[in-house]
């Protein structure tokens, strides 16, 4: 197909912890417009490959490009401004900042030169798409882990992203909010951001991705449609098949 | 009332100075992730750096000395930084092993620094004359000087409270000291603002070397004493906070002058200790801290 745009691509990634690999030689690509799913059993990888693409972690090897350039020898900061925005597994709010704040900071410093006026514009904006408008009195800290999951994918949001890269966002809630965190997504990627997601809740990977790659001991096993990747005997094996 | 009018105002005037010191020191663990063991040298060297000036004999008042010695140990701080802290950082395989790491550096720092300073100006103790008057405060006589000190030291902790919520390069100060990883991944040149955070530290030690110097004595060898001081207030206050490293400074000014006007000065430090001890047991994460 030649409508198909690629946004990220990595090839031959591959990280390594003293003489454990963690990433293995992967190679995965993120098109326009689609929500990508990474699974696979815990210590597959997942956060490395993803703290690899927002330079939290410099790539051993291979190559990651964002829109044709590479990025991989970039700061996280500058990968930030290009376009590419990520949450963390444990939300890491600013906890002495007040709600609306912490999605002020976004907007303020992931695009080059936006004025007060336009950050507070675009904070307003950000609040009320992911529905945090409400909330905005509560002391973070204190927050439920579904709002505080919630404002960490504002807080990305509002550095006006290309590419949204967010790290089991649907962990530890109950099922009303993982349809409410599902809803969410899916409003990302319609506003045209593209989406890449480490999930272990599977009812909701299943539903939203439109692709999806598994990890397994660093290593690429499978990648495809969901009901595909979900019939793939070697995904059943090392990982459906754990919970079976 | 009157003595207590006098322990109050007199602990004030030593507590400010202590707050910038303190809030200095705070900017640089709570960025930077350094705890500065040189941070006091700083101190004197702005102490000296006014006292030359004061003997220069072009009968400036001490207080233009901020206009040297600011740029000068911001200059020093920051080249300090981007020279042998953030290559530290970058060989350090994590925060924890850095922040051991760099607390050995500041002290190579700290020996060298007050060796240099020794050479440079002996031994013996600095005190230059100003503002020699006292004022009648409810029947307690203060010192013109301590008063001046106090307020311009005041000023200070405000302006820098200001401009750490208000710009936007205090803005992203406060987010990298909350959670520096985070900060950078939103978009926060986080190698610049630790740089600046541990200079903008040294700005704060100047501005508290030149208050100091206006209203005590001094020595080559004095800065390790500032130090240990700010590492009590700092953590008395909460590591990283500033409005802690302000409340703390002031706490510790009046202790210390209470302790030092009804028993004797050489208890000062063993009470500040003691504070210490009991705030480790009872409250670990200090009056402010997180």
């Amino acid at each position: 197909m030649s409508d198909i745009v690629k946004i990220i691509t990595g090839v031959g990634v591959t990280k390594r912890f003293g003489g454990m690999t963690a990433v293995n030689n992967v190679d995965f690509e993120l098109r326009r417009g689609e929500i990508l799913g990474l699974i696979g059993p815990n210590g597959a990888g997942k956060t490395t490959l993803f703290n690899c693409i927002s330079a939290f972690y410099r790539a051993d090897e291979g190559i990651i490009t964002y829109n044709g350039n590479q990025i991989n020898r970039m700061s996280p900061d500058k990968i930030c401004r290009l376009g590419i925005a990520r949450t963390f597994q444990a939300a890491k709010n600013f906890p002495d900042m007040s709600v609306r704040e912490n999605v002020r900071m976004g907007a303020l410093f992931g695009q080059v030169g936006i004025t007060y006026d336009e950050a507070d514009r675009l904070t307003d904006e950000i609040m009320e798409f992911a529905g945090l408008d409400k909330y905005a009195h509560l002391n973070v800290p204190d927050m439920p882990l579904a709002l505080q999951k919630r404002l960490e994918v504002a807080r990305a949001l509002a550095t006006k992203p290309g590419v949204l890269m967010i790290d089991e966002v649907m962990a530890g809630l109950n099922p009303t909010e993982v349809g409410e965190a599902m809803e969410l997504v899916g409003k990302i990627r319609a506003s045209g951001v593209a989406i890449l997601m480490i999930e272990h809740v599977m009812k909701a990977i299943m539903a939203i991705c439109d692709r999806i790659i598994v990890l397994h001991h660093g290593e690429l096993i499978a990648e495809g449609a969901p009901d595909h990747v979900a019939n793939d005997p070697q995904v059943i094996e090392v990982y459906l098949g754990e919970e079976a | 009332m009157t003595v207590f009018l006098l322990v109050l105002i007199n602990g004030c005037i030593v507590g400010s100075t202590y707050a910038l010191m303190a809030m200095g020191m705070s900017t640089q663990y709570g960025v930077a992730r350094i705890l500065n063991i040189a941070h006091g040298e700083f101190i004197v060297l702005a102490a000296v750096v006014t006292y030359a000036l004061q003997q220069s004999g072009l009968g400036l008042h001490p207080l233009f000395a901020l206009v040297l010695a600011c740029p000068i140990v911001f200059a020093i701080s920051y080249i300090l930084h981007i020279t042998l802290y953030r290559r530290l950082r970058r060989l350090s395989p994590n925060l924890g092993v850095f922040e051991g790491n760099a607390i050995l550096v500041s002290f190579g720092i700290y020996y060298i620094a007050q060796n240099l300073l020794q050479t440079y100006m002996g031994a013996a103790p600095k005190r230059y004359p100003f503002m020699m008057t006292s004022v009648n405060i409810g029947g307690a006589g203060i010192s013109a000087a301590g008063l001046f000190v106090m307020l311009i030291a005041i000023v200070i902790c405000v302006l820098y409270t200001i401009f750490l919520s208000r710009t936007r390069l205090g803005k992203s100060i406060r987010a990298a000291s909350q959670d520096s990883q985070a900060a950078a991944h939103l978009g926060v040149k986080i190698n610049s603002i630790m740089a600046l955070c541990f200079a903008i530290g040294g700005i704060l030690a100047a501005c508290a070397g030149v208050l100091m110097s206006m209203r005590e004595q001094f020595q080559s060898t004095s800065g390790l004493g500032y130090t240990t001081i700010a590492i009590i207030i700092v953590v008395l206050g909460g590591l990283g906070s500033v409005k802690g490293a302000i409340l703390g400074g002031f706490i510790l000014g009046i202790v210390g002058y209470t302790v030092s006007h009804f028993i004797d000065s050489v208890f000062m430090i063993s009470v500040f200790y003691m504070i210490i001890l009991v705030l480790l047991i009872v409250r670990p994460k200090g009056l402010l801290g997180r």
